[in-house]
């Protein structure tokens, strides 16, 4: 038995197997590349308000962002007046969304009014400190509204900002392929 | 150097994927950040002119009468005036000047809610039946694109919306080319009944 060498063994370096890892995390690579965007507006998380659908393919650009969400109007993220429920005069035992009767002038809401000229007074300074017609003020606005919202509340916030100086509405949609 | 034993070590002959591990790991954070899983559209519109009227150009006696396209919408369906050229070819209009003398009689809605007589939700509205009207209108008008909405107070926000979509373009009749039909594309939502 002197003569005989004993076998060597052999060892081998365990490496981790990170294969199937890299195809998974490859998987998501692709996916989140291709839905990569870098769109100029987002929309807040907010469970009482629930965009509409709606075919149109036209993206959003960077304007004035009013949400008016079933509970609240806010305005570029600041909150400006909570929206009250009065009951349906003509469906009983149901109620609508409607603005404060104490914060509104007629169809005007002077809380909105005075945010929103603030708003226009400042785009407008702002376009006339850079001197190009890019910045020119044009009175646009981004309208993120509640599907469930009645005309009403719509029609008095719109009616607002057109006073305000906005007249150009973006009313912002989830986009159906 | 007897009781000396050498362990020989073996290369892996696998490739080595942490360093690219590593960047993709540092890639998915930053790419979950600025991923969209809801598309974005707006719809445009404005609200109606107010100011001075404009001077309207003098038109041959020939010329048809200008469109002025007015979709109502309560919760009995949508009502089109403006167009009885089309609706009413043979003088429906003088019937509505009659009906709207008569206070009584209330003119039945252009395209009712499917089933009730009462739109019960978004869905009960006609929309495929008011682009098929509008497509008929667009024939005979071919250079208008101006509609105006005049959504009573209760109307809900989608409504109006599938509304606008529905004057806007119409997905079944496509145009050769295989693009949609345009309609009414530049919607004005005016004060609306109350």
């Amino acid at each position: 038995m002197a003569g005989v060498k004993t076998p060597q063994r052999v060892i081998k370096e365990e490496a981790l197997n990170i294969t199937s890892m890299m195809d998974l995390m490859t998987i998501i690579l692709v996916f989140l590349l291709k839905s990569y965007s870098t769109q100029d507006i987002s929309i807040a998380g907010d469970a009482d308000l629930q965009l509409p659908s709606s075919t149109s393919q036209q993206d959003p650009e960077l304007a004035v962002n009013l949400v008016v969400s079933g509970r609240q109007i806010v305005v570029d993220g600041v909150p400006i007046i909570q929206l009250t429920k009065v009951p349906d005069e003509e469906n009983p035992g149901k109620e609508l969304v409607a603005v404060p009767e104490d914060e509104k002038k007629g169809q005007l809401i002077p809380t909105l009014f005075d945010k929103l000229t603030e708003k226009a007074e400042s785009a407008k300074a702002i376009a006339e400190a850079s001197g190009s017609s890019e910045h020119e003020f044009k009175g646009r606005i981004l309208l993120q509204c509640d599907k469930k919202l009645p005309f009403s509340v719509i029609r008095e916030v719109m009616y607002t900002a057109g006073q305000a100086q906005f007249g150009e509405f973006k009313f912002v949609v989830y986009k159906q392929e | 150097m007897a009781g000396f034993k050498t362990k020989r070590v073996e290369a892996s002959d696998e490739l080595d994927l942490v360093p690219i591990m590593n960047l993709v790991s540092i890639l998915i954070p930053f790419l979950l950040m600025a991923a969209q899983f809801v598309h974005l559209a707006v719809i445009d519109s404005t609200l109606p002119a107010i100011g001075e009227p404009k001077e309207v150009e003098e038109k041959d006696e020939d010329d048809k009468p200008p469109l002025v396209l007015t979709i109502a919408v309560t919760d009995k369906g949508f009502f089109v005036s403006g167009a009885d050229s089309v609706l009413n070819p043979d003088g429906g209009g003088d019937e509505d000047e009659d009906a709207g003398d008569d206070e009584g009689e209330e003119r039945p809605p252009t395209v009712p809610c499917k089933g009730n007589a009462v739109c019960a939700n978004p869905d009960a509205y006609g929309y495929e039946e008011l682009t098929r009207i509008l497509g008929l209108v667009k024939d005979e008008y071919p250079d208008d694109e101006n509609v105006i909405l005049l959504p009573e107070s209760r109307v809900q926000y989608e409504i109006i919306v599938r509304l606008m979509d529905a004057c806007r373009e119409d997905r079944v009749n496509k145009n050769p080319d295989g693009t949609f039909r345009d309609l009414f594309p530049f919607v004005v939502i005016a004060g609306g009944a109350k």
